[in-house]
C-alpha cells in the first residue's frame, strides 16, 4: 500500500499542498483529479522523492522510499524518460541494464500491444507513439506500483484508446496503479478509486463503484458538484 | 558498484562523438603546427645561409637550435589544448543541466534508477576525470610524435633535443598540464578532481533550492576555495606562520580530503532528499 500522509509543499510563497493524506492500495487504480495546478503531478513526484516536501510522510508497504523501492513502484511521467537519441529498442536495453525486474517478455509483447518498432529512434517518433513507449518502459517492469501522469495528454483519440486498452489487460492485474488524468472519461470505467483534490487538500475520496451504487452518480457528475459548491 | 561502472560508461558514452572531435582536432592542429614551425626555420635557416652566407653554426648561436618548445609556443601546441579545457570546463556544466534543460526529462530516469543517487555523482565526475586523463595521455603521445617529426623535417645539428620532463620544466603551460614528478601530477590532478566535486556540489545546490540555491552555490564555491586556500591566506597576512613543505603538503592534503568529503555528504543528501526536477 502507499500512505500519503499529511504532506505539504511550496514553491516559493505558493502552498501547493496543505496537508494531503489519502491511501492507494494494490490491485486497485487509484486516480488523482482535481483542475489544473492542484498539486497532482507534485505529488506523483513527491511519492518518487523527486521533489521534497516540507511536512508529512510517505510510505510505500510500510517503509519510507529507497533505492531499493524503485524495483517495486515506476512512475511514467508525461514526457518520456530516456533519452531522444535512443532507439526504442536501446532504451529498453537501457531499461535492462539498470532494473533487475525488467521482464523481456512483457516487453515484447507491449512492443507488439502498442505496434512499435524498436529500430525507431525516440526522437522520431509521433506524440502518441512517445506516449506508447514510455508506457512501454514502465509497465515492462516487474513491479507492484505503477505511478503515471497524464498518460492521455496531447494524445488522438485511437491511441487514447490503445492506451485505456492496457488498464483492462493483464498488464496492470494486480498491480497498484496510481493515475491523474484530465481525460476522466477514457478510463472512468476503470477507475476503482477516486482522490478529489482541490486548493491543496483532499476534497473528496470515494471509490466509484460504491459511489454508483449509493447515489447512482459518475466520477464527473460528483466532480461538478464539488467543484461548482 | 555495478551501477556506479555503467553509469559512468553511460557517461562518456553520451560526450563519445564530441570527445572524438577534440582529440582529433588536437591531433591535426598539433601535427600541422609541428610540421608548419619546422618548416619556418628551415626556410629561415636556408635563407641565412644559401642566400646570405651564414654558416651554420653562426646560424644556430644566433638563432639558437630549434626544439619543441617553439612548437609548443605556437597557436597550433596551445590552441586545441584551451578549446579542450573550455569544452571541459563547459561539459563540467553541462554534464548535469543537459538532463534537466529544455525538453529533455532525463532526470527523471536517472534519480528513479535502483541505486544510491551518489552514484550518479562519482559517475559523471569518473566520465570527466577520465576525459581529462585521455587528452593528457594523448598530449603525452604527440609530444613523442612531434619529436619524431621534428627529426625528420630538421637536421640534427639544428636540434636541441628536450625529454618531456625538460620541456615540462622549461614551458610553464606545459607543467600546469603535465607535471615534472609523479607526485606533482597527483598533486596537481587530486586538487583538479576536487575542484570538479565542488562544482558538482555546487550545481546541486543550485538544482535543489533553484534561485535561492544560486547564491548557496556561489557561497559554497568560495566557501570551499577559501577554506583549501587558507594556508596560503594565512602566511599571506601573517608572516609568523611558516611552515615546512613536508608540513604544508601534509596541511594542503588533509584540507583537500576535508573539502572532497564535505562535497559527498552535502550532494549525497541534497540527492536523497532535496533534489527537484
Amino acid at each position: 500500500m502507499i500512505e500519503v500522509k499529511d504532506i505539504t509543499k511550496k514553491f516559493g510563497r505558493k502552498q501547493v499542498l496543505k496537508g494531503v493524506t489519502f491511501t492507494a492500495e494494490k490491485g486497485e487504480i487509484t486516480c488523482l483529479i482535481g483542475i489544473n495546478g492542484v498539486g497532482k503531478t507534485t505529488i506523483l513526484n513527491a511519492i518518487m522523492a523527486l521533489t521534497p516536501i516540507k511536512t508529512g510522510e510517505i510510505l510505500i508497504d510500510g517503509e519510507k522510499l529507497k533505492p531499493a523501492t524503485f524495483n517495486h513502484i515506476t512512475f511514467i511521467p508525461d514526457a518520456i524518460t530516456v533519452l531522444p537519441q535512443m532507439t526504442i529498442e536501446e532504451s529498453m536495453q537501457f531499461m535492462k541494464d539498470y532494473y533487475g525486474t525488467w521482464n523481456d517478455d512483457r516487453a515484447q509483447e507491449l512492443l507488439s500491444f502498442f505496434k512499435l518498432k524498436p529500430e525507431e529512434k525516440i526522437s522520431s517518433l509521433s506524440k502518441g507513439n512517445t506516449a506508447k513507449a514510455n508506457l512501454l518502459l514502465g509497465l515492462a517492469l516487474d513491479v507492484d506500483y505503477i505511478l503515471m501522469d497524464e498518460p492521455f495528454s496531447g494524445i488522438d483519440m485511437f491511441s487514447r484508446e490503445q492506451i485505456a486498452d492496457v488498464f483492462t489487460s493483464h498488464l496492470i492485474e494486480d498491480r497498484g496503479v496510481i493515475i491523474t488524468t484530465h481525460e476522466i472519461g477514457d478510463i472512468e470505467h476503470l477507475i476503482d478509486k477516486v482522490v478529489l483534490l482541490d486548493d491543496g487538500v483532499v476534497k473528496k475520496q470515494f471509490y466509484t463503484e460504491e459511489i454508483r451504487a449509493a447515489e447512482g452518480k459518475s466520477v464527473i457528475d460528483v466532480m461538478r458538484e464539488e467543484y461548482k459548491s | 558498484m555495478k551501477s556506479y561502472l555503467r553509469l559512468t560508461e553511460f557517461e562518456l558514452g553520451r560526450f563519445f562523438k564530441f570527445y572524438f572531435v577534440l582529440i582529433g582536432l588536437t591531433i591535426v592542429s598539433q601535427l600541422i603546427g609541428v610540421v608548419v614551425v619546422s618548416k619556418g626555420y628551415m626556410s629561415e635557416a636556408n635563407k641565412a645561409i644559401f642566400q646570405e652566407g651564414m654558416s651554420k653554426q653562426t646560424f644556430i648561436e644566433q638563432t639558437g637550435p630549434i626544439s619543441l618548445l617553439g612548437w609548443m609556443n605556437s597557436i597550433w601546441f596551445l590552441g586545441p589544448i584551451a578549446f579542450c579545457i573550455a569544452s571541459l570546463l563547459i561539459y563540467m556544466f553541462l554534464i548535469w543541466y543537459r538532463d534537466w534543460l529544455g525538453k529533455n526529462t532525463f532526470i527523471y530516469r536517472l534519480l528513479m534508477l535502483p541505486t544510491q543517487r551518489i552514484n550518479l555523482f562519482f559517475a559523471k565526475a569518473t566520465a570527466i576525470f577520465a576525459m581529462v586523463l585521455g587528452l593528457v595521455a594523448l598530449q603525452v603521445l604527440l609530444i613523442f610524435i612531434a619529436g619524431i617529426v621534428l627529426e625528420w623535417m630538421v637536421p640534427n645539428e639544428f636540434m636541441s633535443v628536450m625529454s618531456i620532463t625538460d620541456l615540462s620544466i622549461a614551458f610553464p603551460y606545459l607543467h600546469t598540464i603535465l607535471p615534472a614528478t609523479f607526485t606533482e601530477f597527483v598533486l596537481y590532478y587530486s586538487t583538479g578532481l576536487m575542484a570538479v566535486f565542488v562544482f558538482f556540489t555546487a550545481i546541486l545546490i543550485e538544482r535543489s533550492y533553484r534561485w535561492k540555491g544560486l547564491i548557496f552555490a556561489i557561497g559554497y564555491v568560495a566557501l570551499a576555495t577559501i577554506f583549501f586556500m587558507s594556508p596560503f591566506i594565512v602566511s599571506m597576512i601573517s608572516e609568523e606562520v611558516s611552515l615546512y613543505p613536508l608540513e604544508w603538503l601534509t596541511v594542503q592534503i588533509i584540507l583537500g580530503l576535508i573539502v572532497v568529503v564535505a562535497s559527498v555528504v552535502v550532494s549525497r543528501y541534497l540527492l536523497a532528499k532535496k533534489i527537484t526536477v
